[in-house]
C-alpha cells in the first residue's frame, strides 16, 4: 500500500511547521528581470493586468501576464526601484523576456536577466521579524507588506523585502549579492539557531505545501487558465489596455466556464494523480460526467489532511460537496487551508 | 532523373486531395502517419539495439563486469555532456534558481521518457526523493544491463546539472522495477542516502530494493497509459512537467533520432572498452558483424513477416528484388530524418548515399553494425541472391553509400 509521502515524513513536517509556528529560512532565489527606460512603465502596463504606473517607489505588486486569449503565461511580482527602474521577479525569465521583446515595439525600454547577480533568502513565520532584526544593521519593524528597503548585514549590502510565498503575515526576503551567498547562509544559520529556527530544505515544502495551504498558486497551476477562473482578477485595472484585455473582458461579460476550487481527502494513503507533477491530473466525475481535473494535491500539515485544488466546470462543485475521486472520498472546500 | 532510377509515381501525387503529408512515404506512395512511424522507429532502433547488446555480451561475458562498464561509460558520457549543454537544458526545463541538489535532474529523465514514447507519470518529485513510473518501454527487449545503465546516465546528468546551482543534496538513482525484467512498470526512484540510508553497493547494483519501498506509488493496470502526453487528447497533445516545461509531438522525432539504446548506451560502452583495451578492435568488428547479420536475417525469417512489411509499404506483387529492401531502408531514413540520395532504384540495383553521422549519432562502429544488420535483412526480405554492402571508394567520410544488388560470394 502506498504510504503518503508527506504525512509520515517528520522532516517535511518539521520544516513546514517551523514556518507556521516559529520561523523558517531558506534559499528562495527567483529569476529577476531588470526593466529600465523612459517607457518602462508604459511597457509594463501593457504587459501586466494590474496597474504598474500606480506602484510607489519602494513598493511592489503581484500581477499576472496574459496572452491574447487571456490565458495566464506568467505571474510575477513587479518591484519599483525608481521612477523608470523595475525588477520583475519571475520563475520564467526566458518566456518573460521573449514576451517583452515581442511587444515592446518602439518604446524606450531596456531589459536584462540579472538573476545570476543575486540570491534571495526567505525568512518566514511568526518570529521572522525577530530573526531579521537580529542580523540587519537597521531594524525593519516599520517595513510594510509588499515594501522593500536597502539595509546591510555585517557590512554586506542587502535589500529587505517584506513578502513571502507562505501565507505568513510576518515574512521577509533578503536579497544579497550572489557571491555573498555562503556568508549569508552562515549568518542565517547562526541567527536561526538562537531562535530555534529551521532551515527549510525540501522543495516540496517551500514550493507546494506551504503555498497551497495559503491558497497560493505555483505556476503550473495557472497554465492555460485565465485570472477569472483562478480568482486572480482582484486588482485588475479594467480601464487600461493590457495584452489579453479584450479576451478577458469578453470572458468577464459571459462569465468564466471554469473555476478553481479546493478539496480535502481525509484518508491518508491515497492514490490520486495530480497535474502539478505534469500530466493531465485525475479526472473528477459527478454523476458519471467529468466535471474537472485535479490540479494540485499535497498535504496540509496545519489541518493534517490531504489538500488540493480542482479545476472544475463552473458551479459543478460547491463547498461542502462530498465526491469520490478515484475511489477516495473528498470534500470540496475554499482554497485556503489555514 | 538518372537513367538508373525507374520512374516513380510523383511524391506529391494526390497532394491536392490531402491537407498535408505528416507521414513517411514508401517508394510506392504508401503513407505511414507521424505517430505510427515514430512507434515503428522506436521499436526498430530497440531491436537493433538488442542485437548490439548481444554482441556486447559476447565481448564481455561477465554480467557484473559488463553492467559496471556500461554504468561507468554512460555516467561519464552524460556528466560531461551536461557540463556542456546542461545550462541550456536547465533553462528549457525551467529549473528554478532556488532549487539545490541533483533532484532537478529527474526532470530531464521525465521529458526524455515522454519524447521516447516511454509513457508514464511522475509519482514523487522532491529534494530527497523522486519517483518515475513508466507503463511502456520500447527498450524492454534490449537487456537488463541497459536498465541499470539508464539510472547512471540520469545520475551523472543530474550531478552535472546540480553543479550549476547552490550546493545541495545528491540523490542515488535506482531502477526498482523494469518491464524488460518482467515487471508491470519501469520504476526509477532517486533517494538521498543522508535521509534514507542504505548499505553501500557497487555502481552497477543500482537495481532492486530501495529504502523507501513503502512510498512507492503503483499504478494499476487499468489506469496505465499507452501513449505519451504528446499523443493524448487529455493532455492537449502537449507534454507538460511540474515546472511548466511544455513540448509538442515534434519532441519525439527530435529525441528519437538522436537517442537509441545502441547510440546512447551500447556504442559508448564499446568505445570505453576499446579505450581501456579490454577488447580488441578485430574481435569487436567480427562479433558485431556476426551478431547483427544474424539478427537482420531473423527479422524476416518468416514468410508472414515478409508479407506484412510488403503490405505496410504497398509493394506491388510484381516486385521482388532489391527495391523491397531499398524501400524499407527509405522508410527508416525518413523516420530518422536522414538526408539521403537515391543513386539507383531499379530491378537490378538499388543504391543510396545517406548521412553517416546523423545515422550513427557519431558513434564509431555503428555504421558497420547497421550494414551487417541490413545485409542480413536483405537475405530474407528479398532472397539469398541479393546482397547489401557498403561502397567506400569515392564516398566522402561523412556519407555512407549502400548498394543492394545480386552477386555471388562463395565466402558469405
Amino acid at each position: 500500500m502506498y504510504k503518503n509521502i508527506y504525512r509520515y515524513d517528520e522532516m517535511k513536517r518539521k520544516e513546514h511547521m517551523a514556518v507556521r509556528e516559529n520561523v523558517g529560512w531558506y534559499l528562495w532565489t527567483h529569476q529577476l528581470v531588470e526593466v529600465q527606460g523612459a517607457d518602462a512603465t508604459e511597457c509594463l502596463d501593457l504587459l501586466f493586468t494590474k496597474p504598474i504606473c500606480s506602484i510607489k517607489i519602494g513598493k511592489e505588486r503581484y500581477t499576472t501576464m496574459l496572452n491574447e486569449k487571456a490565458e495566464i503565461i506568467d505571474d510575477v511580482v513587479v518591484f519599483r526601484l525608481e521612477e523608470n527602474h523595475y525588477w520583475v521577479s519571475t520563475l520564467f525569465a526566458t518566456d518573460l523576456i521573449r514576451w517583452m521583446e515581442a511587444h515592446k515595439e518602439n518604446r524606450a525600454v531596456e531589459y536584462s536577466n540579472i538573476t545570476s547577480q543575486y540570491h534571495m533568502y526567505a525568512v518566514q513565520g511568526p518570529k521572522a521579524l525577530n530573526m531579521v532584526n537580529s542580523i540587519v544593521d537597521t531594524p525593519v519593524d516599520d517595513l510594510k507588506f509588499f515594501s522593500f528597503a536597502n539595509n546591510s548585514i555585517d557590512e554586506m549590502p542587502v535589500m529587505i523585502n517584506r513578502a513571502g510565498f507562505t501565507g505568513e503575515k510576518c515574512g521577509y526576503e533578503i536579497y544579497v549579492s550572489a557571491e555573498k551567498a555562503d556568508e549569508m547562509e552562515k549568518i542565517l544559520k547562526a541567527a536561526g539557531e538562537k531562535l530555534g529556527a529551521e532551515e527549510v530544505t525540501e522543495f516540496q515544502v517551500m514550493a507546494w505545501t506551504l503555498p497551497t495551504e495559503a491558497g497560493f498558486y505555483y505556476m503550473r497551476d495557472l497554465r492555460h487558465t485565465n485570472p477569472l477562473e483562478v480568482g486572480l482578477d482582484k486588482g485588475i485595472d479594467w480601464e487600461k489596455k493590457f495584452i489579453g484585455c479584450e479576451a478577458l473582458n469578453k470572458i468577464k461579460e459571459e462569465g468564466p466556464s471554469r473555476e478553481m476550487v479546493g478539496f480535502t481527502v481525509e484518508e491518508a494513503d491515497i492514490y490520486i494523480q495530480s497535474r502539478h507533477y505534469g500530466g493531465p491530473g485525475e479526472a473528477v466525475y459527478v454523476n458519471g460526467e467529468e466535471v474537472g481535473r485535479v490540479y494540485k494535491l499535497v498535504y496540509g500539515y496545519v489541518k493534517d489532511t490531504n489538500i488540493g485544488y480542482i479545476m472544475a466546470n463552473k458551479d459543478a462543485l460547491k463547498v461542502g460537496d462530498h465526491i469520490m475521486i478515484h475511489g477516495y472520498e473528498a470534500v470540496i472546500t475554499e482554497k485556503n487551508f489555514l | 532523373m538518372s537513367s538508373k532510377i525507374d520512374s516513380r509515381v510523383p511524391k506529391d501525387s494526390g497532394a491536392k486531395s490531402l491537407d498535408c503529408f505528416a507521414a513517411i512515404q514508401s517508394p510506392w506512395n504508401k503513407l505511414v502517419g507521424y505517430q505510427e512511424s515514430m512507434h515503428w522507429l522506436s521499436r526498430y532502433n530497440s531491436t537493433f539495439s538488442a542485437a548490439c547488446m548481444q554482441a556486447l555480451r559476447i565481448l564481455e561475458p561477465e554480467y557484473a563486469e559488463r553492467a559496471q562498464d556500461m554504468c561507468t561509460a554512460v555516467y561519464q558520457k552524460l556528466y560531461y555532456t551536461m557540463q556542456k549543454f546542461g545550462k541550456y537544458q536547465m533553462d528549457q526545463h525551467n529549473i528554478h534558481p532556488f532549487c539545490r541538489g541533483s533532484f532537478v535532474g529527474a526532470l530531464v529523465g521525465d521529458s526524455g521518457d515522454d519524447a521516447l514514447m516511454m509513457c508514464g507519470r511522475v509519482q514523487d518529485f522532491g529534494t530527497y526523493r523522486a519517483e518515475k513510473e513508466l507503463d511502456i518501454c520500447d527498450w524492454d527487449i534490449v537487456g537488463s544491463e541497459l536498465c541499470r545503465a539508464t539510472t547512471q546516465s540520469l545520475e551523472g546528468g543530474s550531478k552535472s546539472w546540480s553543479e550549476n546551482l547552490r550546493p545541495g543534496t545528491q540523490l542515488e538513482y535506482h531502477m526498482v522495477e523494469a518491464r524488460g525484467c518482467g515487471d508491470c512498470h519501469c520504476r526509477i526512484v532517486a533517494e538521498s542516502r543522508d535521509k534514507y540510508p542504505m548499505p553501500p553497493h557497487a555502481q552497477w547494483e543500482c537495481f532492486g530494493p530501495i529504502a523507501t519501498a513503502d512510498q512507492i506509488k503503483d499504478t494499476k493496470p487499468e489506469d496505465m497509459v499507452e501513449e505519451s502526453m504528446v499523443f493524448r487528447g487529455e493532455t492537449g497533445y502537449t507534454f507538460a512537467n511540474g515546472t511548466n516545461m511544455e513540448d509538442d509531438s515534434n519532441s519525439v522525432a527530435n529525441l528519437m533520432r538522436r537517442s537509441s539504446a545502441a547510440a546512447g548506451y551500447i556504442f559508448p560502452t564499446l568505445s570505453y572498452l576499446l579505450r581501456m583495451q579490454k577488447v580488441d578492435e578485430k574481435t569487436v568488428d567480427h562479433v558485431f558483424h556476426c551478431v547483427c547479420e544474424a539478427a537482420g536475417k531473423a527479422a524476416f525469417g518468416e514468410r508472414v513477416a515478409i508479407q506484412a512489411v510488403r503490405d505496410w509499404m504497398g509493394v506491388p506483387n510484381t516486385i521482388n528484388d532489391g527495391r523491397v529492401m531499398g524501400g524499407y531502408l527509405e522508410m527508416y531514413f525518413q523516420a530518422m530524418g536522414l538526408e539521403y540520395t537515391i543513386e539507383a532504384f531499379n530491378k537490378d540495383e538499388v543504391q543510396y548515399v545517406v548521412d553517416r553521422n546523423n545515422l550513427t549519432v557519431y558513434n564509431e562502429k555503428m555504421a558497420d553494425a547497421f550494414v551487417a544488420y541490413w545485409y542480413g535483412m536483405t537475405k530474407t526480405l528479398v532472397n539469398a541472391q541479393w546482397f547489401l554492402w557498403e561502397i567506400k571508394e569515392d564516398t566522402p567520410a561523412d556519407k555512407l553509400r549502400i548498394r543492394i544488388a545480386k552477386k555471388i560470394d562463395k565466402f558469405c
